[in-house]
């Protein structure tokens, strides 16, 4: 493990079988997570966005694949071999916001109970006043009115119910948030609050976010990194700006160029992406994307390609890099307007 | 109404009664649409989009109650007031679906998930075109090829759970298209899809509305998918159009301050990294017993104390085809705007006033008697 990274997950498989199916959520997923950034996990529905993030919190235990933790001592753990007594205390470092903001609160709880929750459990010999304190300091850091903590979920918004999902996971003092689509379900303009919201606490507490979108235009605004996943697979990994504006695999290509930007003037090439997400229980053989990529060549449904490094800290899973000429955003043009 | 609109919206009012007041979702709402053009009709959920579109078909529940004025021009150059035709009389029933049809946001939810595919497409078809059930299978197969349905004698007999999000889409817009309609009302069609299916789903939608010089009334809260769908835009907050205007104009220029708080709360991919978004504070307030004021007032970083929270602004032309209802503009026409608020203020408070020492006098000889 490298001396400044936090967290490296290293061939991270996750396998859901039932009777006799099995589907391939994550195959072979390999990251590197540096303390204080941002990591945005792009893709369509279906690529395992969302098993990766719930993997990394080990809220599914992984098939395969080891995600080291380097914990606030120094100290390098395994996190998803560490033993119960391990894992209760590595859990405080690492929370999650969900996706939906209706269906993750607990209607039957007050909002300071929900708050309070994970300091319950993770602390039981703290006092009961403490624990409100401590509830009552984080619900006004998220912009929470302390009065209203008593009432119960539904007297919320949907943005006010976000804030309450961001205390709760932030109340125990964690260094890394998964956040899994936590703005999806809201509104442009609350969305905006809830972005700053996340960013401000990032600086004040140097947290670690690990970004899961699908929303590429607030994954841009937000990540330092930024990793492209396909049918359960990392395609592409590297800098926010490099893919971007040079991406190095035909389907961040094309997934970039679908992105609507919030400019008519704006007019560029459109690649169609034919078909859909092949079905995960029948992938296609070879590079996964093979069926729907428009540099296809027979190689390329025989072998699977190589994840590898093409430039410092530009991860590519694909055969033709180099050979082939992609496009991405044009940071010039879109600069313009401003 | 002119000539070549084929709607046009005149001061729609959509009433709920409710235990708890009365609940004016949508609130004056004015627009119309050219034949062949797409409106954007852009907010924040809760702002009374979904209510006015359906209020245009009449499919609203039953509890809503529509008033005002929408004026269509049907296929023999008729113009009907849809809101004075029995929402479940004959009329209306000739127009819905034929003439306007619509898209829905959720496509699992549209569908029924007890009747195969083509039964339901075909549905419109045996109600609208045919009764000859070998000839409407036909004419169903067919529109479901041309929005780019595969291997569709197989699809056509598939349930709606064997479909995936993107296909359905496809479907119900084939449902949507089977009698090439006039106007084609789409709300959210996309925002429940991928990106790389939403720009497919877009394309289809442009290339069918320039094959069928189709207009579209487009609802959605992606500014993004506006950027690229419309050709006019018209914004809506608090059941009120507070802003239209030609997509490119709006964009470039946004002049009302909730217009201007949307755009910059979207980030641009490309845009400065380090900038905050800006947001606007608080939320959407519950449309019942408003107050009479801007109902951005409360949000509102260019309020007037005094004007903006005694008096509702107007649609007011700033330039051709762009239109804000805003006091705080610079724009002169805006500028005469507020001066006759201004006036009608001052005018009802002095009215007020005297009625209150009218009042006053009148409680004082009652307790003398």
């Amino acid at each position: 493990m490298e001396k400044d990274n936090i967290l490296e997950v290293k061939g991270l498989h996750k396998r859901f079988t039932s009777k006799n199916v099995t589907v391939r959520a994550v195959t072979d997923v390999s990251f590197s997570v540096k303390e204080g950034e941002t990591i945005g996990i792009v893709g369509e529905s279906g690529c395992g966005k969302t098993t990766l993030g719930r993997c990394i919190v080990r809220a599914y235990g992984a098939s395969e694949g080891e995600v080291f933790y380097r914990t606030k001592e120094g100290e390098e753990l395994d996190f998803l071999k560490a033993d119960k007594k391990k894992m209760k205390d590595i859990r405080k470092d690492i929370q999650m916001i969900f996706q939906d903001p209706y269906s993750s609160l607990d209607p039957r709880m007050t909002v300071l109970d929900i708050i309070k929750e994970p300091l319950r459990a993770n602390y039981p010999n703290m006092s009961k006043a403490e624990m409100d304190q401590r509830a009552k300091d984080m619900a006004a850091k998220v912009g929470l009115n302390p009065t209203y903590l008593m009432r119960y979920p539904h007297a919320f918004s949907g943005g006010q119910r976000q804030r309450i999902g961001i205390a709760r996971a932030l109340v125990i003092n964690p260094r890394i948030i998964v956040c899994d689509e936590a703005v999806s379900a809201l509104d442009v303009s609350i969305q905006a609050q809830v972005i700053n919201l996340l960013k401000d606490l990032q600086k004040e507490f140097k947290l670690t976010y690990i970004f899961i979108s699908h929303d590429l235009s607030v994954v841009e605004h937000i990540s330092d990194k930024v990793g492209v996943m396909y049918l359960g697979r990392l395609v592409e990994y590297g800098s926010t700006e490099d893919i971007f504006a040079h991406p190095k695999h035909p389907y961040t290509e094309a997934l970039m160029s679908a992105v609507p930007v919030a400019d008519p003037t704006y007019r560029r090439e459109r690649i169609p992406l034919k078909g859909e997400i092949p079905n995960p229980a029948n992938p296609p053989s070879g590079c996964y994307f093979h069926t729907r990529c428009r540099y296809c060549t027979e190689k390329c449904s025989l072998e699977t390609p190589e994840y590898r490094e093409v430039e410092p800290g530009h991860f590519v899973a694909c055969s033709r890099c180099g050979e082939i000429e992609l496009t991405g955003f044009d940071y010039s043009l879109l600069n313009k307007a401003d | 109404m002119e000539k070549d609109n084929i709607i046009e919206v005149k001061d729609l009012h959509v009433d709920i009664k409710m235990l708890e007041g009365l609940l004016t979702p949508v609130r004056g709402v004015n627009f119309e649409i050219k034949k062949g053009e797409t409106l954007g009709l852009v907010g924040e959920s809760g702002c009374g989009k979904s209510i006015t579109c359906k209020a245009i078909l009449g499919i609203n529940e039953k509890k809503c109650v529509p008033h005002g004025e929408i004026m269509f021009r049907t296929t023999d150059d008729e113009e009907i007031d849809l809101l004075s035709l029995n929402p479940r009389g004959k009329e209306i029933r000739d127009i819905r679906g034929k003439q306007i049809s619509m898209i829905f946001q959720e496509p699992m939810v549209a569908f029924s998930p007890m009747y195969t595919i083509g039964n339901q497409i075909n549905e419109c078809t045996l109600l609208h075109i045919t009764k000859d059930k070998k000839k409407a299978k036909e004419i169903t197969l067919e529109v479901m090829r041309k929005v780019g349905i595969a291997n569709v004698e197989k699809r056509y007999k598939q349930y709606p759970h064997e479909f995936s999000g993107g296909m359905l889409q496809r479907a119900l817009i084939a449902m949507a298209l089977v009698c090439y309609p006039k106007l084609l009302i789409a709300d959210e069609p996309t925002t429940a899809l991928d990106v790389t299916i939403q720009a497919q789903i877009l394309e289809l939608m442009k290339e069918l509305q320039k094959e069928f010089n189709m207009a579209i009334l487009f609802i959605t809260h992606d500014l993004g998918v506006v950027a690229n769908m419309c050709d006019r835009v018209a914004v809506m907050y608090l059941g009120r159009i507070v802003e239209t205007g030609d997509a490119k104009t709006i964009y470039a220029n946004p002049q009302h301050p909730y217009t201007r708080g949307l755009m910059g709360s979207v980030h641009k991919i490309g845009g400065r990294k380090d900038e905050r978004l800006f947001s606007i504070e608080g939320t959407v307030p519950l449309a019942m017993n408003l107050p009479k004021a801007c109902g951005f007032y409360d949000r509102c970083d260019a309020r007037i104390e005094g004007l903006c929270d005694k008096a509702e602004p107007e649609l007011v032309e700033i330039e051709p085809g762009h239109k804000i209802a805003c006091f705080n503009c610079q724009n002169p026409a805006c500028l005469a705007h507020r001066e006759a608020a201004m006036k009608q203020i001052k005018e009802d408070e002095a009215k007020a006033a005297a009625e209150a020492e009218e009042n006053a006098k009148g409680g004082k000889k009652r307790g003398k008697r």
